[in-house]
């Protein structure tokens, strides 16, 4: 059935409706003010500066009213010097306390922002690797930047204009409802109704905004793959390819970002047409309360009535366009807090844990990445201090499997694993792992020099240990011939160090580890078998003081082990010595034959 | 910037960017004509005995206008919302298709390019945003108000004359000297991304290592100088308001000085400086607006230089197809050297030809350039002399996409993409039946562990490919470049993670399907190059020997060396 091809699925994740819904928003609010609390002291100076800054704006309008009806129009220039010179006194102090104010918020907001950053980053590193299979890298680093920005945006901008709100809009009600509390009714009838509509329209928003968030958690992560993979998409002439689905992608994240922000910014045009329907109300029925004398209401009161319904409304309606932001940052925040909220690594209660001696045992382990899919079946093994364990077996048997699970990188669906006779989920994962050195099948090098980089394997080691760590794993003459050595600055995803390379320096960092446990796991694939076989004899010698867990595909390099566990669909299908294999004439043997098959073509 | 803007919007959006400031201004405008409205109720509404039709009926008008206000207001939003996000639609994608064009070696690194398309186009979205909405209106009603209070008075307007230039300097100065700071602030957090990023991808390395203290010890430092410096830039900014409310306060109480002045002498009305007032009100209010928006052009100047520098990528002049593609697919390098830019040679004097059909092997020491070598033939990096010809035709003469289509490389380090099995190996060649992808998965013998996996060819593959083994990865690596059915096939060590078993049994596929092409073998182990008609050792960049495999384990002591040590000394009296 020679199909025509097929397009590439889309790649972005399809949310549901419940999946949308504000599920979190009191508890997200809480944990944000909860943020917001520890800086209490300074958001209650806040308050206090924004009281006075407040405060001398509505005096300030007031006076200039009174300057002119007591001072000007009677022409008492004394008195008017005097109280001109007040006023000088109280701006000067009022727009101190503004930049005092401006400042504390900035301090506030972004100290806050170093606070969720930083908590969202301790708990990613705690996080099980299980959930960094699930979540693309893109996505995450979309919650770390954009979404903590939101919420400082929100912070910096919301908590001031709340604070001057509510103070003017207090002060404001308070004179209306000396003026005339039956207007005031009608103002308040406005406001609830505003209140209403924002809230019908904040619950469409806030789903258009996870929506828009979700897109661009997905749009970045896209962004991230393909410059990541740059090169192999420049050789397979993908790039128009790679281009079109991130147009779709883009497209979606524009049209969910312009539903958001089309019915939130309405919002404001809306608020405000209240507030003139309000204005309107009142002029009309001041009006006709005045041709009809009812209540006493004269132009007098319905003109100051009508200054201070704006001064009380026009707060309002800015506190209602924060709704805006704010839901942006709940949003924000939901997705922030869910990476701070995720489960951790389970870790047992500190037990003190001696240095090992490195006895390890695996008793009927069994483990799948997603447990209804088992991918180790009843894992037995033993291995006694200063032996060392060859696991050999096809590729995608589960070798990298099984060491992953002795570093408790993921959790055991069934089974335990005993060290040193402690079963490995009562040590402390720390403790665990800084007794085990390990060579990557895939070495992760990071930016910096690559001095640093070695010094990962034992973060006390000094310079001397370094050198002499590089030079068994044969890395010391290329590092040499680099223009900077050891100090030569790694970056970039390391594309400036070839394959083989790379692997030597994640070798040096073994031998710089001093761990009783060493585990390779094909440590020296990409490396050629010269450079191998005098990697190999200092390898001999480091393993000779430590338990090892050896992975290998060239055969020769495992001869000597103690004992060899045949992997297979990730059952153990043979054990022993490499003679005692040979003569089994099972998997290991026609492993070890296909060495030569090329030959006998 | 606003060559940028105006670059990345067509049309439409080009009209929404004009249209929404002048809706914008309609819904001021219909703001101002309550106050307007509402006097004539109260002049001519409860003149004399009072018109109550007349009260009703512009009660009526002041609803509609209310009503049209708020229309404008959503539209002007709507279309600024339009204009921004698709600006930043386009500019994403323009963005992202630059960094693919370009050729390696420039010197923006994939992470600072990834926060530049990610945060920085939401930045300029956002400038748009606020260009759109706020640069006209606060303007406006800055010059109306100035416009009016000469009207009103020059005898006291000269204040304005002096207090509003004084400003608008002392706003240019801060601005000024806040850019660097905003920039300062904008290179904290790419730093602290990186951190961040590098954590998210070498989260096993990070775990294994118990580098978490380490880790979070450098993110903690450079989360305060995050902190630090966003501080001092925001700062930089805060002190505009405060002066500029402050002088304006101080003008009006000038003004009420000077005016009480002018009014004991008779030369002002009381009108007048009430109005007078007012319109200085309405300036203040104008003014910091003005302020908020210029400030926030400051912020995204960073972001616009930081987006042009990407826009401003070298884009070489790439050959558009001035030659047929050549049939023949005889390779010639001609004393090729090559170093990376800055660096010493990595390759000196590579010469060799390669017959059409034929295969050749490449094997040598870590780092002696053998990856580099191929990326020569692929042209990700051009050679610093001699030259390279497929059937006679210098590749730099062939279009890249002519090139590529000519070539299929399997790299050595394995990148997969999200998506489905399927999916990865269709980048090989978009058009590939099902068919096509069996017997390609076939040979690198993955047809059996993809048949395994829940769904097939539609299992899922994570990011780069995470849920599967290295040995998985390779051999869809090498699945993927079969696809392609590409004259020229190489394979870049694309077996060292895989067991020996079902290596032979790769080598075996590979020899049925390279049948009429020319390959090129880069390989640690001898049993996949002995059957090359040419094996090339490599060392620090000099091909040291050249022959077959019998000739080599004479005469290369590197070859024998490590055929002995992988097949046992037999290889030699075997041969
Ligand atoms: N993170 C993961 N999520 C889901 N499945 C996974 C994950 N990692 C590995 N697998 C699957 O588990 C199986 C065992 O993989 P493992 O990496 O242990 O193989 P391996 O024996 O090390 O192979 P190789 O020699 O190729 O490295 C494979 O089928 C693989 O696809
Ligand atoms: N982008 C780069 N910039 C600078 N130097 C580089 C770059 N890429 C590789 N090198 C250097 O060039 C030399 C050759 O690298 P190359 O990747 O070609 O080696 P290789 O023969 O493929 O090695 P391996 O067997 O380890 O894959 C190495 O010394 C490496 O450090
Ligand atoms: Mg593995
Ligand atoms: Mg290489």
């Amino acid at each position: 059935m020679p199909n025509v091809a097929m397009k590439r699925p889309p790649r972005g994740q399809h949310y549901t409706e419940e999946q949308l819904k504000v599920q979190h928003l009191k508890p997200t609010l809480r944990q944000l003010s909860g943020y917001l609390l520890q800086k209490r002291w300074p958001l209650a100076a806040v308050f206090g500066f924004t009281v006075v800054t407040t405060v001398v704006s509505i005096i300030g309008t007031r006076l200039n009213g009174l300057i002119i009806d007591r001072y000007i129009r009677t022409d008492r220039l004394k008195l008017l010097a005097m109280v001109c010179l007040l006023m000088v006194g109280m701006y000067v102090v009022a727009s101190g306390f503004n930049w005092l104010q401006s400042h504390f918020m900035v301090n506030i907001a972004q100290e806050t922002s170093t606070r969720i950053r930083q908590d969202v980053f301790t708990r990613m590193q705690r996080l099980p690797l299980s959930y960094f299979d699930q979540h693309p890298s893109g996505d995450l680093m979309s919650r770390l930047t954009n979404d903590v920005d939101n919420i400082n945006t929100a912070l910096m901008e919301t908590f001031i204009q709340l604070f001057t709100g509510v103070i003017s809009v207090v002060g404001m009600l308070i004179a209306m409802l000396v003026l005339s509390p039956a207007l005031t009714l009608v103002v308040l009838l406005a406001s609830t109704g505003t209140y209403f509509l924002s809230r019908q329209i904040a619950k469409f928003t806030q789903t258009a905004f996870r929506q828009q968030q979700a897109e661009l958690g997905q749009l970045n992560s896209e962004i991230e793959e393909t410059l990541s993979g740059k090169k192999t998409i420049q050789l397979f002439e993908q790039a128009d390819q790679v281009l079109t689905d991130f147009r779709a992608t883009n497209q979606r994240y524009v049209h969910h970002a312009y539903q958001a922000q089309v019915f939130s910014g309405a919002l404001g045009p809306l608020n405000n047409m209240l507030n003139n329907l309000a204005y309107a109300l009142i002029t009309v029925l001041g009006a006709l309360a005045i041709l009809h004398g009812y209540q006493g209401i004269t132009v007098g009161i319905m003109f100051a009535f009508l200054i201070y319904m704006r001064d009380f409304t026009g707060p309002i309606r800015n506190m209602l366009d924060l709704i805006n932001t704010l839901q942006v940052s709940i949003v924000s925040a939901e997705r922030v807090f869910a990476v701070i909220n995720a489960p951790a690594e389970q870790d047992a209660p500190h037990v003190v844990m001696p240095t090992l001696t490195g006895t390890i045992a695996l008793q009927h382990v069994t483990f799948g990445y997603q447990p209804e899919h088992p991918i180790l079946h009843d894992i037995s093994l033993t291995a006694k201090p200063g032996e060392m364990v060859a696991i050999v077996g096809p590729t995608g048997a589960g070798k990298t499997t099984t060491i992953n699970l002795l570093t408790k990188l993921y959790p055991l669906t069934a089974g335990t694993i005993l060290i040193d006779g402690h079963p490995i989920d009562q040590l402390d994962r720390y403790a665990l792992r800084r007794q085990i050195a390990i060579v990557q099948q895939e070495p992760f090098l990071f930016s910096g020099t690559i001095q640093a980089n070695i010094r990962l394997g034992r973060l006390d080691a000094s310079e001397a240990d370094i050198v002499a760590a590089a030079k068994a794993a044969n890395a010391h003459d290329f590092i040499m011939q680099l223009p900077a050595g050891y100090q030569t600055q790694l970056s970039d995803r390391q594309q400036s160090l070839s394959q083989g390379q790379r692997q030597l320096i994640s070798i040096a960092r073994a031998f710089l580890a001093q761990t009783p446990i060493l585990i390779l796991d094909e440590a020296t694939s990409a490396i050629d078998t010269k450079t191998e076989m005098v990697i190999q004899q200092a390898m001999d010698q480091l393993m000779q003081q430590k338990t090892s867990f050896v992975i290998a595909h060239r055969l020769s390099t495992i001869q000597k082990a103690d004992q060899i566990i045949v992997i297979d669909q990730g059952r153990i299908v043979e054990r022993g010595t490499h003679a005692h294999l040979l003569a089994q004439k099972g998997l290991y043997w026609r492993l070890y034959r296909s060495q030569f098959q090329g030959k006998d073509v | 910037m606003f060559q940028i803007i105006w670059q990345h919007t067509r049309r439409w959006q080009r009209v929404c960017l004009f249209a929404a400031p002048l809706v914008m201004l309609m819904e001021v405008f219909c703001d101002l004509q309550q106050p307007t409205l509402m006097s004539k109720i109260v002049d001519t509404g409860l003149a004399g005995s009072g018109h109550p039709q007349f009260i009703l009926q512009t009660g009526g008008v002041m609803l509609l206008i209310a009503l049209v206000g708020a229309c404008s207001g959503s539209g002007c939003n709507a279309l600024a919302s339009y204009a921004s996000l698709k600006m930043g639609q386009r500019l994403r994608n323009h963005l992202l298709s630059l960094a693919l064009a370009t050729r390696n070696g420039h010197d923006l690194s994939t992470p600072t390019l990834i926060t530049r398309i990610t945060n920085d186009v939401i930045q300029m979205q956002n400038l748009v945003m606020t260009l759109t909405r706020s640069l006209v209106r606060a303007p406006f009603l800055l010059l109306g108000g100035i416009v009016m209070a000469f009207l009103i008075s020059p005898r006291i307007a000269w204040i304005l004359a002096i207090v509003v230039p004084v400003l608008l300097l002392f706003m240019g100065l801060v601005i000024r000297h806040s850019v660097p700071l905003f920039t300062k602030m904008q290179q904290a957090i790419d730093r602290i991304n990186r951190v961040m990023r590098e954590t998210l991808l070498g989260i096993k390395t990070v775990k294994s290592f118990t580098l978490e203290n380490q880790q979070q010890q450098l993110f903690d430092q450079i989360n305060q100088q995050v902190q630090t410096s966003s501080v001092a830039a925001q700062a930089s900014v805060i002190i505009l308001a405060p002066v500029v409310t402050l002088a304006l306060n101080l003008s009006i109480v000038a003004a009420l000085w000077f005016g009480g002045g002018l009014h004991a002498s008779h030369l002002i009305t009381t009108g007048q400086i009430m109005a007078f007032v007012n319109y200085m009100i309405q300036i203040t209010t104008a003014m910091i607006n003005t302020v908020n928006t210029v400030s926030s052009l400051s912020r995204a100047q960073t972001a616009t230089a930081r987006i042009q520098a990407v826009l401003d990528l070298p884009q070489d002049a790439e050959p558009t197809a001035t030659v047929a593609l050549p049939t023949d697919t005889t390779l010639r390098f001609e004393h090729v050297n090559f170093a990376y830019p800055g660096g010493e040679n990595v390759l000196t004097d590579i010469d060799f030809e390669l017959p059409a059909g034929a295969k050749l092997g490449i094997i040598g020491t870590t780092g002696s350039g053998k990856t580099t070598l191929v990326d020569l033939l692929t042209r990700l990096y051009d050679p610093t002399s001699g030259r390279i010809t497929i059937g006679g035709v210098p590749i730099n003469q062939l279009s890249l996409a002519q090139l590529r289509q000519q070539v299929a490389v399997a790299l050595q380090n394995s990148v997969l993409f999200s998506g489905t099995i399927a999916s990865n190996l269709r980048y090989g060649k978009e058009t590939a039946t099902d068919a096509e992808l069996v017997v390609a998965a076939q040979a690198a013998a993955a047809a059996d562990f993809i048949a395994a996996r829940p769904g097939g060819y539609q299992a899922q593959v994570t990011q780069r490919g995470n849920n599967f083994s290295g040995g998985q990865k390779q051999r869809l690596n090498i699945a993927r470049a079969l696809v392609a059915q590409a004259a020229i096939l190489v394979l870049d060590d694309t077996t060292s993670a895989v067991d020996l078993a079902t290596d032979a049994h790769i080598q075996q596929a590979l020899r049925q399907v390279r049948q009429g092409k020319t390959t090129i073998m880069i390989a640690q182990r001898i049993a996949a190059l002995q059957d090359s008609d040419l094996i090339l050792v490599l060392d620090h960049g000099h091909i040291v020997a050249r022959g077959q495999h019998a000739t080599l384990l004479q005469e290369s002591a590197f070859y024998r060396e490590v055929a002995v040590a992988q097949l046992g000394k037999e290889v030699l009296t075997d041969a």
